[in-house]
């Protein structure tokens, strides 16, 4: 059912039609803004799953919804153009609180579901720079607690590089990775867009925020648990919802997952072991 | 002598070009008792004395260079000086001058953008005192102050690390000068509505306090005591950057637009305070 119809305008025409009209209230929708040369692709509903049109983002299978882009993506600018990207950023302060309070736990697979009309990439965005900083600035911090002055270094300085290396290492995990895995899933034919793969990689990368305040801890156990049990969070977020679409689609869907594991694990070992690990004779 | 020229400069202002108006100025100065209007009207506007035009005011208004860089701009908006006459109003960003501003004292030029500088930084981060409206979008912005207190923060930083002192700079520079872009931009998307370059300029004038605090924490090293400073200054520089950016966005969004501001100064005071 279009949602841009005059439902009042339908009940008239129609004579005896069941249109459900709840009591005496009778629904009235906006006519639509858009002209008919434009309600093309996701408007009409008629999007079969793995079919995917100019834009990063395709619907899911039944959705109605077109979603914030709203149109023909030509009507919002070219690639070049600050508004193309504007409705990447139409969330609100409780819509990103929510969506990483999601990401904490993550025991139903349907955070992409969720947030399919309106996939967002000023979380992802923000979470990796929050999550650069709060790595370089704790390790250091890590490395000060722990510093015990040798004969070759009398004094602790700071690490700068730890910026750099970790802009480099999250950055390019969060850029590329998810871009790697929307030509896995094109190819194997699954529903989900690219911004909305983005999406997820950002907001799964949540959980890493507070441990790396736990990190600070000079117990090299505390550490290594800690660092575990938000890997497995992490690691099962994206697994879930990563499986929820490709588990129908292929017989190897296994594969993708166990892929998708073993480098989200692998970048917690990065972090674990290039922040947060000091060369210390004792403890 | 030089004021009577000034005078006579803008008699003359409507009958010669420039070149013929720093030809006199030279030739003038050169011969003091010959009054202008002696000189021959028609003098043949000769093409080959402008490679020369430029060697003469630099040899006449030879006044040290100071650490501000009059010639280059990259952020491409510069104060009126260094552009070339192409028009004797030269348009200056809020108040333009009316004369032309090339045969002024090199003083005069650098006064007049410290005068603008220290009067935004005025406004900017001495908001309860200097009884503008908090909120305001800065009318006579410019990127001087910005650029210079974003060098003169990578510097400090950068002179006082014992490790890696060129990385220092280059990561701090790079951080501040690309985190303003990034903000502005971030603010943008959410559906503010900012002038770009004007919210460049506010999150560099932001900066001040913070260089204050790297500054005194340049002469301390007692932990605590720079623990408060940086404390003090990184409040100090959100509390003046806040009401710009929170009024630009809907209230929805008002979080979102200020959060990466607190992020990005609270990075730099972990720097500052980190520095040995």
């Amino acid at each position: 059912m279009s949602l841009y119809v005059n439902l009042q305008n339908e009940a008239e025409a129609a004579s005896g039609n069941s249109v459900p009209v709840a009591g005496d209230t009778v629904l009235q929708f906006q006519e639509s803004t858009f002209s008919s040369g434009q309600a093309t692709g996701k408007m009409t509903g008629n999007n079969r799953p793995g079919t995917s049109d100019a834009n990063f983002t395709t619907p899911l299978a039944g959705g109605a919804n077109s979603g914030p882009e709203g149109g023909h993506p030509a009507a919002r600018g070219s690639m070049f153009s600050i508004n193309y990207y504007r409705p990447y950023f139409d969330v609100d302060t409780v819509d990103v609180l929510g969506r990483i309070k999601d990401s904490f736990i993550p025991i139903s697979g349907d955070f992409v579901e969720k947030n399919a009309a309106n996939p967002d990439l000023y979380g992802p965005f923000w979470i990796c720079t929050t999550l650069i900083f709060v790595t370089a600035a704790l390790g250091n911090f890590a490395t000060f607690l722990s510093f015990k002055p040798t004969a070759a270094e009398p004094k602790w300085h700071y690490d700068i590089n730890k910026v750099s290396y970790g802009s480099a290492i999250f950055y390019g995990y969060i850029g590329v990775i998810p871009l790697l895995l929307f030509f896995v899933m094109k190819y194997y034919r699954a529903a989900i867009g690219l911004v909305q793969l983005w999406c997820l990689y950002g907001y799964s990368l949540a959980v890493f925020i507070p441990i790396t305040f736990l990190c600070v801890i000079p117990i090299e156990l505390a550490r290594w648990g800690v660092v575990a049990a938000a890997c497995l969070l992490s690691t099962l977020f994206l697994a879930l919802n990563i499986r929820g679409h490709i588990l129908h689609t292929t017989e190897n869907w296994y594969l993708v997952v166990l892929a998708v594991v073993a480098l989200h694990l692998a970048l917690g070992l990065v972090l674990k072991l290039y922040f947060f690990t000091y060369f210390s004779f004792s403890l | 002598m030089y004021g009577s020229m000034m005078t006579s400069n803008k008699a003359l202002l409507d009958s010669r070009d420039d070149i013929d108006e720093i030809d006199q100025l030279f030739s003038a100065s050169v011969q003091p008792a010959i009054p202008i209007q002696q000189l021959p009207p028609s003098r043949p506007k000769s093409p080959p004395k402008v490679p020369q035009v430029p060697p003469v005011p630099a040899g006449l208004f030879s006044t040290p260079a100071p650490p501000v860089p009059v010639s280059t701009n990259p952020n491409g908006a510069s104060s009126s000086s260094s552009v070339p006459p192409a028009a004797p109003s030269a348009s200056g960003f809020g108040s333009a001058p009316v004369h032309s501003t090339l045969t002024e004292p090199v003083w005069h030029t650098l006064r007049r953008d410290i005068l603008r500088v220290a009067s935004n930084v005025w406004t900017v981060v001495f908001p309860c005192f200097s009884g503008a409206q908090p909120g305001k979008a800065l009318r006579d912005w410019d990127l001087w102050g910005p650029l210079f207190f974003i060098i003169f923060l990578a510097l400090t930083l950068s002179s006082s690390a014992s490790h890696n002192k060129s990385v220092v700079f280059a990561v701090v520079f790079a951080v501040l000068s690309s985190g303003a872009v990034v903000l502005t931009l971030n603010v943008i998307l959410l559906g503010g509505k900012i002038i770009f370059f004007q919210s460049l300029s506010v999150l560099g004038y932001c900066l001040f306090p913070l260089d204050a605090g790297a500054l005194v924490c340049l002469g301390w090293s007692n932990k605590l005591f720079r623990s408060v400073v940086v404390l003090v200054s990184l409040a100090w520089s959100s509390w003046s950057a806040y009401p710009f950016l929170s009024s630009a966005v809907p209230p929805a969004r008002k979080a979102l637009a200020v959060y990466p501001v607190f992020l990005l100064y609270v990075a730099v005071g972990f720097l500052v305070l980190a520095n040995d």
